[in-house]
């Protein structure tokens, strides 16, 4: 628990404007109460995805982290919190190359130079999922959550990026393990909703190329619902907007190719926080953007 | 033979602790001792091992009124240290490990186990008398170092450091053998990523420096008799031959290069640039590479280079790769192996050449052309590919070990000796001086051996029974004890050290040389006192022979592992080199008419434990006994205790010096005395022998097939007396076999002897 | 130390795998392969690989530069890391898969993957706008295959842009952009030069 609030500087990543509002909105929608003031990065820039090493190449894809951590730098240095895996990934993974590589640093000061900015390398970035686990407790989570997600039944599915490849590491988080991360069941039993047993906790979805070439990843995704729907889950919790989204979304498709009926609703663990917490079922948890919606969860929700 | 008569003062001391006055009715055990037993000094403590209770001991044996301790609580494998320094004869009776552990507590066959091992301790005590110095004849405590090279420098420096006078025979007219050539050495000190510089110079100058060391070079040896601290050789060079007399002899003949067919296809001295690893050592030296810019190491696959160079070549494939990319960052350097081994630290070299960008590439050479492409077909990949452009083509060789002196003829009888020893099948028996099983030697194993026979004459022309050569292995390496003790041979006082006994680098032939001067100093120094080598180091007991009823059968003569005993040539009666023998009792245990003993150890000792065993016994119950060898059986069967794996409560367990020392006197008392079932536990034997003793095992399993024929006479059945290989891990195993053989027993039924 | 590219003109070149330590993402750990399969094994997408890493990595220390380089392996990689992770030489495949997926992008190879046209689509959104257009990057994308081919591809998405639309989670009207896009394209510029100057 946090004896006093915590300020951080908010990424909150392409995502939050369009697919992954939900997410966007339900973190902004817990944290001061859970005790971390978020400002926004101001006039950040895209982290540059899971692609942009390809299409930009390896140093324009560095200066898009170097400017957006240039400008929370300027906006008073605090450490960097962002709820998307890709940003976090690409954020705390490219702060920590310019951390360790003295040319990396110049190079990227160098480019950053063109629009007056610099950073001196001195912030930390954080996962959301991290900061719940590691600076607010569990135990606050579960304080906070008086409206009890009682007989809710959860898949945990944490996904790829946000546990690796960083899990586990001094810098990096600390949080969970890569292979068999807990957090996620532990959110989940925090706010009164009951665990299931899945066990493709950490399986990938296709990422973006589930988005460029579904065909090729159908399957993955029909792994991950065959495993819910057998643990008997009535909704999957995911940290990540593009899990969320992709799981979501082609559901239809599996359908259609595989045959299944498949019709399950997938959220993340900030909304379940937030319902739990007794927040806004549309405002705050953004329950009305599913696109395959749980009555079973709006029904608990105020 | 001792003159005066050994007056015994036995007093028993039972330890409470560890559990042991828990589960056991203490009292009732002291009124046995007492009582049935007959020996009226007993104590009891909570802890003898303690200070206080060593005290007590100690002052009982220093007052004269006791000169025996029997000592009941841990195995005799523990606490050692701390009885043997009492002062006086300990024996100790199992209580903990093989009873209390392994046994309910409070129960009544568990108290007539306790109770039995008391009377066996008690009666093996009352057999036993106090071995005393058999020899006290001048003994050598000078070595002998054969060979000049990495090893042998290093053997005569460490020797002379124990302030050993040293003698090295050297057979050309330099120090230094190859490794003296090497450019690098492949590294031995942390982090093992770097080759290092060659310290053979230093090495050779420290030597030449010494004044404990003399070298003799052109020079070998032409003939050795005797045994540890009494090796008289007979030294020849170019003006003639001398003798001297030496404590022990460190054998490190060294190495000489193999190339086999396999590697000679790939054109080594024909195409220009394809030259061998020795070849690419000597181009390192001489720094003529300047022009090499891509290079190619090749580690063929065939299955004799992986016997001959052992992972060695590989290692130097990294240290030559890393001088080269050392040397200029623009070198590109292939390893292109079928197998690899780069194994213990190197794995560090192997590490350390990747991040410098040498490539280790797997898969067979399948050409090199005449402009050195080399085509390889890539096994990971499944292609094949051409790599042209290359500068050296390295091949890999191995290294054959001077087991022999090639220089010299062999012989008939050295090829014979060669033979047995690359397979040493059970024993072959003699009576009367006839073979009885000679069809025992015609296995598939022995025609394997035939062909591995190393060509040559022998390097110390030994004047054993066994042979003139020092014994060897499979595929010609010098022999060892490669499971417990390396540097051993079948021959006391004579050790190997070096690539002779197997492939190795030359950082390893100096630890090695390091053991093996160890081991050649304790022999010395044993000899000199009189008391027995490795593994019964410090023993002073000794095989005493009652020539009154020798039938001159020569059964111990021919069983003898190290060929301690020779017959008389005048009488034809054994007679032992005593500082050979290593108190096995294997020619105790063949004597048919059992005159062979020991003083702590003889046939009517153990046949009176045996008994001891069954006195008490109701006619109801079963009895087993298990004669177990006390090197790895019997703590196989301590393990299990401290594992706390259930056994029978009807084993009778007397650990024996080496399966071979079980006589059939035994096996005959324990029948007729009312065992139900007979268990002997030794150790794997065969050509992968892992016995001490090197054919115990194997001798007792080929006596106890002849003990059918007793059974079927006394009318009982076969499945009675069994034999079983133990290694000291199997404690699981072990405790199996046991309760088996149990159940077997239960079925066939109690002895029709029992009670009579 | 830098090593000129290798010419495709040679099936092998031996220089190939140097130069990919030296210029490569990850490349200079990529000799620390060991061959385990690990990676390969873990890999979620392996199945619709030609290659897969571990082989990939053989490839490029068997000098066979055009077989890497048009290899789909480096654009099926979901970049899940989870390959980074198992791997007990500590080679981080998934720069490494980049990397080369970027090196390929470069010098004209595999110029009909598909993840290449969206890795330049997507690019283009960043460069203009600083962000991406979750709307316009696959519209795009999709019809760089051609106009029917896009048309097909699109409308096989239209029922999800509609659902996601009716969830508030397509964002209708003009893209996104952030305030300084000027000093994010000297920026992208800036950095762009830095990298072509160093090979
Ligand atoms: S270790 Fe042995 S001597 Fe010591 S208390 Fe235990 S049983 Fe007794
Ligand atoms: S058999 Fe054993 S005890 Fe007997 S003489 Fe030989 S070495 Fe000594
Ligand atoms: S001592 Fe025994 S074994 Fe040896 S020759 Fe005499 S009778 Fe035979
Ligand atoms: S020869 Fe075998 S049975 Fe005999 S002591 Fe050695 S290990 Fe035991
Ligand atoms: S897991 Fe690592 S070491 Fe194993 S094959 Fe893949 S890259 Fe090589
Ligand atoms: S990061 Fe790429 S190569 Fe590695 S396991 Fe994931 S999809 Fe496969």
């Amino acid at each position: 628990m946090m004896s006093k609030k915590k300020k951080m500087t908010y990424y909150p990543g392409c995502s939050s404007q369009g697919s992954g509002r939900h997410l966007d909105e339900s973190i902004r929608a817990i944290l001061p109460d859970l005790g971390v003031d978020v400002v926004d990065i101001d006039d950040w820039n895209c982290c540059g995805a899971s692609v942009g090493n390809i299409g930009g190449g390896p140093l324009p894809n560095l200066a898009l982290t170097g400017r957006n951590l240039a400008l929370a730098q300027e906006q008073g240095n605090q450490d960097i919190v962002t709820g998307c895996a890709a940003c976090y990934l690409n954020t705390h993974g490219g702060n920590e190359k310019i951390k360790a590589d003295v040319k990396k640093r110049r190079d990227v000061n160098d480019a950053l130079g063109e629009a007056g900015l610099s950073y001196d390398y001195d912030l930390d970035v954080h996962h959301v999922m991290e900061v719940i686990v590691n600076d607010i407790g569990m135990e606050e989570v579960e304080k906070q959550a008086t409206n009890k997600l009682k007989g809710l039944k959860v898949a945990g599915w944490v996904g790829c990026q946000t546990v690796r490849p960083f899990a586990g590491t001094e810098t990096g988080g600390k949080y969970a393990t890569y292979e068999d991360p807990t957090f996620l069941d532990e959110i989940t039993e925090a706010c009164g909703a009951e665990v299931t047993d899945f066990a493709p906790k950490t399986n990938c979805c296709g990422g973006s190329v589930a988005v460029m070439k579904p065909e090729k990843t159908l399957h993955l995704m029909k792994t991950i619902l065959d495993a819910a729907v057998e643990s008997g889950a009535d909704v999957v919790s995911t940290p990540c907007p593009l899990c969320q989204t992709n799981l979501e979304m082609y559901q239809d498709a599996i359908n259609k190719e595989f045959g299944t009926n498949y019709n399950m609703p997938v959220v993340f663990p900030s909304q379940l926080i937030a319902v739990a917490m007794g927040k806004d079922k549309e405002k705050d948890a953004g329950l009305q953007r599913q696109t395959i919606r749980s009555k079973k969860l709006e029904d608990m929700a105020k | 033979m001792s003159e005066e008569v050994f007056e015994h003062k036995p007093a028993a001391y039972l330890c409470g602790g560890c559990g042991i006055k828990d589960a056991l009715d203490m009292d009732a055990l002291e009124t046995a001792i007492t009582g049935g037993m007959m020996v009226s000094n007993v104590k009891q403590s909570d802890a003898f091992c303690s200070g206080k209770g060593l005290e007590t001991i100690k002052s009982d044996m220093k007052s004269g009124d006791v000169n025996q301790a029997i000592v009941a609580g841990c195995s005799p494998r523990v606490m050692v240290q701390e009885f043997n320094e009492v002062g006086g004869q300990v024996f100790r009776a199992n209580m903990r490990e093989q009873v209390i552990w392994q046994q309910p507590a409070n129960n009544e066959d568990t108290q007539a186990l306790a109770t039995d091992n008391m009377r066996m301790a008690i009666t093996q005590a009352r057999k036993s008398e106090p071995p005393q110095a058999h020899w006290d004849g001048a003994t050598s405590l000078k070595l002998l170092v054969v060979g000049g090279g990495i090893t042998g420098l290093t053997a005569a420096r460490e020797a002379s450091k124990t302030g050993a006078q040293v003698v090295i025979v050297e057979k050309t007219d330099k120090l230094g053998g190859w490794a003296g050539k090497w450019s690098k050495f492949i590294p031995e000190n942390a982090p093992y990523r770097e080759p290092e510089d060659n310290p053979v110079p230093a090495l050779i100058a420290e030597v030449e420096n010494d004044d404990n060391i003399t070298v003799l070079f052109d020079t070998i040896v032409d003939r050795t008799e005797g045994g540890p601290g009494e090796f008289s050789c007979r030294l020849k060079n170019g003006s003639g031959t001398n003798w001297d007399i030496y404590g022990a002899v460190v054998l490190a003949t060294g190495w000489r290069p193999y190339t086999s067919e396999d590697q000679k296809k790939f054109g080594i001295g024909e195409t220009d640039g394809v030259v061998t690893d020795i070849e690419m050592e000597e181009k390192l030296s001489s720094g003529d590479l300047k022009d090499v810019k891509n290079i190619i190491f090749i580690i063929p696959g065939d299955s004799d280079r992986m016997v001959y160079s052992s992972g060695v070549s590989d290692k130097v494939a990294i240290k030559q790769a890393l001088q080269m990319t050392q040397a200029d960052p623009d070198v590109m350097a292939y390893i292109i192996h079928e197998d690899f081994r780069s194994h213990g630290l190197a794995e560090e070299f192997y590490r350390h050449a990747q991040e410098k960008g040498v490539i280790f590439q797997r898969g067979e050479v399948k050409s090199i052309s005449s402009d050195r492409t080399v085509t390889v077909d890539d096994e990971l990949l499944g292609l094949e590919i051409p790599m042209s452009g290359i500068d050296l083509v390295v091949v890999s060789t191995g290294m054959v070990p001077n087991s022999t002196n090639i220089d010299l003829e062999a012989t008939e009888r050295g090829a014979d000796q060669l033979k047995s020893d690359i397979n040493p099948v059970a024993p072959i028996f003699t009576v009367n001086g006839t073979q009885v099983d000679e069809d025992l030697a015609e296995t598939a194993a022995d025609a394997e051996a035939e062909e591995t026979i190393p060509e040559g004459g022998p390097l110390l022309n030994l004047q054993y029974r066994q042979g003139p050569h020092v014994p060897v292995l499979a595929n010609g390496f010098a022999d060892s004890h490669y499971i417990c003790f390396p540097y051993e041979t079948r021959r006391s006082g004579i050790y190997t050290a070096g690539p002779v006994r197997r492939a190795m680098t030359a950082s390893e032939a100096i630890n090695d040389a390091q053991g093996a001067v160890l081991k050649a100093i304790q022999a010395m120094r044993q000899a000199n006192e009189a008391k027995a080598v490795h593994p019964r180091a410090g023993d002073l007991s000794f095989p005493e022979f009652g020539l009154d009823i020798c039938t001159k059968c020569r059964r111990c003569t021919v069983e003898c592992p190290f060929g301690a005993i020779d017959e008389d040539p005048e009488t034809d009666y054994p007679v032992v080199n005593p500082t050979r023998c290593r108190r096995c009792g294997t020619c105790m245990g063949a004597c048919p008419v059992s005159t062979i003993s020991f003083k702590n150890y003889n046939p009517a000792q153990v046949s009176d434990m045996v008994a001891a065993g069954t006195e008490e016994c109701p006619p109801d119950k079963p009895r087993i006994l298990v004669l177990a060898c006390e090197n790895d059986a019997y703590p196989a069967m301590d393990m299990a205790g401290i594992n706390r794996l259930e056994a029978s409560p009807y084993m009778r367990v007397i650990p024996v010096r080496c399966l071979g020392s079980v006589t059939l006197l035994w096996v005959k008392t324990a029948l007729e005395k009312g065992y139900d079932g007979i268990m002997l536990l030794g150790c794997k034997s065969g050509d992968d022998y892992q016995c001490h003793f090197v054919k115990g095992s194997g001798i007792a399993q080929e006596r106890m097939s002849k003990v059918g024929d007793t059974l079927r006479s006394m009318m009982m059945e076969e499945e009675r007396v069994q034999v079983n290989e133990i290694a000291i891990a199997d404690s699981e195993r072990v405790t199996q076999i046991l309760n088996n053989f149990g159940k077997q027993i239960e079925d066939i039924g109690l002895n029709p002897f029992k009670g009579f | 130390m830098t090593v000129p590219m290798p010419t495709s003109s040679r099936k092998y070149d031996l220089n190939f795998a140097r130069w990919v330590r030296d210029n490569v993402a990850g490349g200079d750990k990529m000799n620390m392969c060991m061959q385990c399969g690990t990676c390969s094994g873990s890999c979620p997408i392996g199945t619709e690989m030609e290659d897969g890493p571990r082989k990939l990595f053989m490839m490029i220390r068997a000098g066979m530069k055009e077989e890497v380089l048009s290899s789909n392996s480096v654009w099926e990689c979901t970049s899940c890391y989870r390959c980074v992770v198992r791997c007990p030489r500590g080679v981080p495949v998934t720069y490494l898969m980049q990397g080369l997926a970027a090196l390929a992008s470069k010098e004209g190879y595999a110029p009909k993957v598909e993840n290449n046209y969206f890795s330049r689509y997507f690019w283009k959104s960043v460069e203009l706008t600083g962000k991406t257009d979750e709307r316009l990057v696959p519209t795009a994308y999709f019809f760089s295959f051609g106009l029917i081919e896009g048309i097909k591809r699109s409308l096989g998405n239209l029922k999800i842009a509609f659902n996601m639309a009716k969830a508030g989670r397509m964002h209708i009207g003009l893209p996104h952009r952030i305030k300084d896009t000027k000093g994010l394209k000297a920026i992208l510029a800036k950095a762009a030069q830095i990298e072509d100057q160093k090979s």
